[in-house]
Formats: C-alpha cells, sequence, structure tokens
C-alpha cells in the first residue's frame, strides 16, 4: 500500500504548482512588479523635487508599496482553485492546512522575488540612507512570510466571490499594520543609534501569531464534499 | 401575541421588535448619564469640551465590547454551528463599526480646538481608523457571500483573526509615544480623574453599553426576519431562470 507523503513533501508540491503557474502567467513579475515601479515614480511627481524629502521619503514608500501591491501577488488570478481542484485535493487526502502552508510558501517566495524586483528601483529614484541594510534581508523575509501567510488566509476566507480582488486587498491591507511598523522601525532605528531588533521581535511575533492563527482556522474553512 | 425570538422571527409590530423593558432602561439611563455629564465641572484646562468625552471615550469602550462579542459569537459558531451565534457576531461587529466611527468623529470634533487639527498622524488615531476599516471588511465579506453556512464559517473565521487589532489599538498609546492621552481608566495606577467626572463617564459608559444591547437584540430580530423571508422566497415554486424566459414548447402543443 503506498504510504502518503508528509505534510510538508505535500505543502512544498503545492507551492511548486503555483510559482509553475506564476512563471507562465507572469503576474507577479511582469504586471505587479512594474506597477509598483510606477507608483514609486508617481509619488516624486506629486511630492516635487525636493530631494532631502524624497531621501527620507524613500524606505517608507518602499515599504508601502511592498505591502499594498504584495497584497495584490497574493490574490493573483493563478490562484484561484476551482471547486473540482479543491474537491481533487480533498479526496486525495490533502488538507486544509496543507493546502494554506502551500499557498503560503508560494506567496512568500514571490514576495521576497517582488521585494528584490522593487528594491533596485527605489534604490534609484530616492537615493535613501542606507544605513544598517544589513537588517534589511532578515525584515524583507519576515515581511514576504508574514504577508504571504496573510494572504494565503485571505485566499481561502474569499474563495469563490465574485468580488475576490476587491475584497482581499481589504481584508489584509489593514492587518498588515504591524508588519509596516516593524520594517520602517528597523530602518528609523539604526539611523537613530538605537537597538533594531526589538522590531525585528515585533515582526518575528506578528509572523508567528499569524502562522499559528491561520493554521487553527484552516480547517474551520474547509467546505464539505 | 407571541414573543420575539432570537432564533426565529416572531414578530408582529415595533415591541415585539425592540422590547419594552430594554428600551425603558436604555432611555433612563441616557436621562440620567446626559444629566451627569451637563452637570460635571468643566475641566481646568480643555474647559467644557470635556463633555465631548463622555461620548467619545463609551464609544471607543463599547466598539471594543462588541468586537469582543463578535469574536465570541464566531468562536462559537464555529464548534455549535448554531444559526443564533453567527446572528450575534454580524450584528455586534455592525454595531462596534458604528461605535467606532462615532469615537473617531467625536475625537475629531475634539482634537479641532485642542490640538488645532482634524485629524494627526497618532498611533491611536491611526489604530483605530484601521479598525474601523478591518470591520468594514468583514462586513464587506458577510455581503459578499450568499451561502448562510459559508458566509458564518467564513465571516467567523475572520472575526478572530480581526480581533488581533483590538490589542494593538488598546495598547498604542502605552507601545508608542503619542500625541493621545494613555488610558484614563483601565490602567495599573489609580483612574487619572474623580469626583463628578468619574461618575459621569461611568454613568455614560453603563448608557452606552445598554444602547448597544438594544441595537444588537434589535438587529439580531431583524436578522431572523431577513432570514425566514428569504427561506419563504426560496420555497415558493417560481421561474428558474426569471420571467423574461419561456420554457421551449413543442410544435402543435396548443396555442400559440
Amino acid at each position: 500500500m503506498l504510504s502518503s507523503p508528509a505534510p510538508l513533501t505535500q505543502a512544498l508540491a503545492l507551492a511548486r504548482k503555483d510559482l509553475r503557474l506564476e512563471r507562465r502567467t507572469g503576474e507577479t513579475f511582469l504586471v505587479t512588479a512594474p506597477f509598483g515601479a510606477v507608483a514609486l515614480m508617481m509619488v516624486p511627481l506629486a511630492v516635487g523635487p525636493d530631494t532631502p524629502l524624497l531621501r527620507q521619503l524613500g524606505p517608507a514608500l518602499f515599504w508601502v508599496v511592498v505591502l499594498l501591491f504584495g497584497v495584490l501577488v497574493t490574490m493573483r488570478g493563478s490562484t484561484i482553485d476551482g471547486p473540482a481542484q479543491r474537491a481533487m485535493l480533498s479526496l486525495s487526502g490533502v488538507g486544509p492546512r496543507v493546502r494554506l502552508a502551500g499557498r503560503a510558501i508560494g506567496n512568500s517566495v514571490l514576495l521576497l522575488g517582488f521585494q528584490v524586483a522593487v528594491a533596485p528601483v527605489a534604490i534609484v529614484l530616492y537615493a535613501p540612507d542606507v544605513t544598517g541594510w544589513i537588517w534589511m534581508p532578515p525584515m524583507m523575509l519576515l515581511v514576504a512570510v508574514g504577508l504571504g501567510t496573510l494572504g494565503a488566509l485571505a485566499d481561502q476566507v474569499s474563495e469563490g466571490i465574485a468580488g475576490r480582488t476587491v475584497l482581499g486587498p481589504l481584508l489584509v491591507a489593514p492587518l498588515t499594520v504591524p508588519l509596516l511598523l516593524g520594517a520602517t522601525g528597523v530602518l528609523n532605528a539604526t539611523r537613530h543609534d538605537s537597538a533594531p531588533w526589538p522590531w525585528l521581535v515585533l515582526s518575528l511575533t506578528v509572523v508567528l501569531a499569524t502562522a499559528l492563527l491561520s493554521a487553527w482556522c484552516a480547517h474551520h474553512l474547509e467546505d464539505p464534499l | 401575541m407571541s414573543s420575539p425570538g432570537l432564533t426565529g422571527p416572531r414578530w408582529t409590530g415595533p415591541a415585539d421588535m425592540f422590547g419594552r423593558t430594554l428600551p425603558a432602561a436604555t432611555a433612563l439611563a441616557a436621562v440620567v448619564a446626559i444629566a451627569a455629564a451637563l452637570l460635571s465641572p468643566p475641566d481646568s484646562l480643555q474647559g467644557e469640551l470635556v463633555r465631548l468625552m463622555y461620548v467619545h471615550v463609551p464609544a471607543a469602550w463599547t466598539a471594543f465590547l462588541a468586537y469582543a462579542v463578535t469574536l465570541l459569537g464566531g468562536l462559537v459558531w464555529l464548534f455549535r454551528r448554531t444559526t443564533v451565534w453567527d446572528r450575534l457576531a454580524a450584528a455586534s461587529a455592525e454595531a462596534g463599526v458604528f461605535f467606532t466611527g462615532l469615537a473617531i468623529a467625536m475625537g475629531s470634533i475634539w482634537g479641532r480646538p485642542t490640538w488645532g487639527v482634524w485629524w494627526t498622524w497618532d498611533a491611536r488615531l491611526v489604530t483605530t481608523a484601521l479598525l474601523f476599516f478591518v470591520y468594514l471588511g468583514y462586513l464587506a465579506l458577510r455581503r459578499a457571500v450568499d451561502d448562510p453556512v459559508a458566509r458564518a464559517r467564513r465571516s467567523a473565521v475572520f472575526g478572530v483573526v480581526a480581533f488581533a487589532m483590538v490589542p494593538l489599538v488598546h495598547f498604542s498609546v502605552v507601545w508608542w509615544r503619542t500625541l493621545h492621552q494613555p488610558a484614563t481608566l483601565l490602567r495599573p495606577e489609580a483612574p487619572a480623574i474623580g469626583g463628578a467626572m468619574l461618575v459621569a463617564l461611568l454613568l455614560s459608559l453603563i448608557a452606552f453599553t445598554l444602547v448597544y444591547a438594544l441595537i444588537v437584540r434589535t438587529r439580531m430580530r431583524l436578522g431572523a426576519v431577513e432570514d425566514d423571508l428569504t427561506s419563504a422566497e426560496l420555497a415558493e415554486p417560481g421561474p428558474v431562470a426569471g420571467d423574461a424566459i419561456t420554457p421551449p414548447r413543442q410544435e402543435g402543443s396548443g396555442s400559440a
């Protein structure tokens, strides 16, 4: 008798499926990332050529674009699973927690890539003070995982709803505020010579709480077959 | 005459919808609270503006209570699957959004003469506004799902996640250096106000809690009536695809 793969293997397989779909559709890197870059370009037009002010605003705008446009990444069209697909996964023994974990892993990888794609644009356009840049990679990873998990949960909550792409951002965006505070707090702390690690711990706590809450919620969201 | 129920509609008139005892108690509490707010002394710094606090603070407290009840209703629904708990969660969220909006509006009116601005980028203000939008999202989610069971399940889960914002709002004045004053009553030390002002605030809190209870109970009863109406409409035989479409007829099966 064949034994079913471990949950982590199942989740990784689902994440690979999501990433393969993304490679075909290019929603994140060919649509959302350029859209984010356009947003970063429009702000200086609205603010005016005040270089010191833009230099100061740069990091904050980067994180705002990452969180708002990152929600669009998590709500991309290729994440829509049809009823037949969901039924097939359920009958194959893939539980709701594994489905959510797979989606969260796929989202996180894409969001990390999205940040890596948008960061150079922000650096070139705003020339921000890069003091404390060493804290950026762990923070980018935490933001990717936190937002990816929240997005996966919102994706399941709004599954099959006609206005999913409009409703999803409304559900997720306000809840990402602690991540925004943590991300901007790290750079502000390093600039003012104070310890940045409390902000990192705040973000890590938020990410862990989100993951645990999502894991607990996931099986309640499963539609009976 | 049958009595109104929370689990099923038994409405025969306004008195059945609103009840008698609770509206009377609410009206009495409101009159007493208004009198206490008007009779309390003006603040040495804020002057007469302090009276706005008798609406702003209880509105914020009641909003927190409403969201806690939404969380509770959602959690109980997830384990018991009884409609009444979903109805309670929904009614309480609607009331919570109303009281949050009221707290923001009163705070803004108070802020204009005191701080010189209608709005400022303060942690308490921003997190409260975000809380308002989180629960607007909760209500939008409820409207977007037609199936009652799926609606209850999804909104219960989102209600659990959304409640995480409430402690963030409450502790924002502790965790950040804010323009907004820290907690007046709910703090480790003695309350920051006393005497007639404290009495007026507590009376106002009782009145707001009763108003909240009245709103929630009435909304639950309305929800029960709405559900009953929907069930009755679905039970009636009718055209499947609307009146504009007529079923195909066989040739020569009667008059055209």
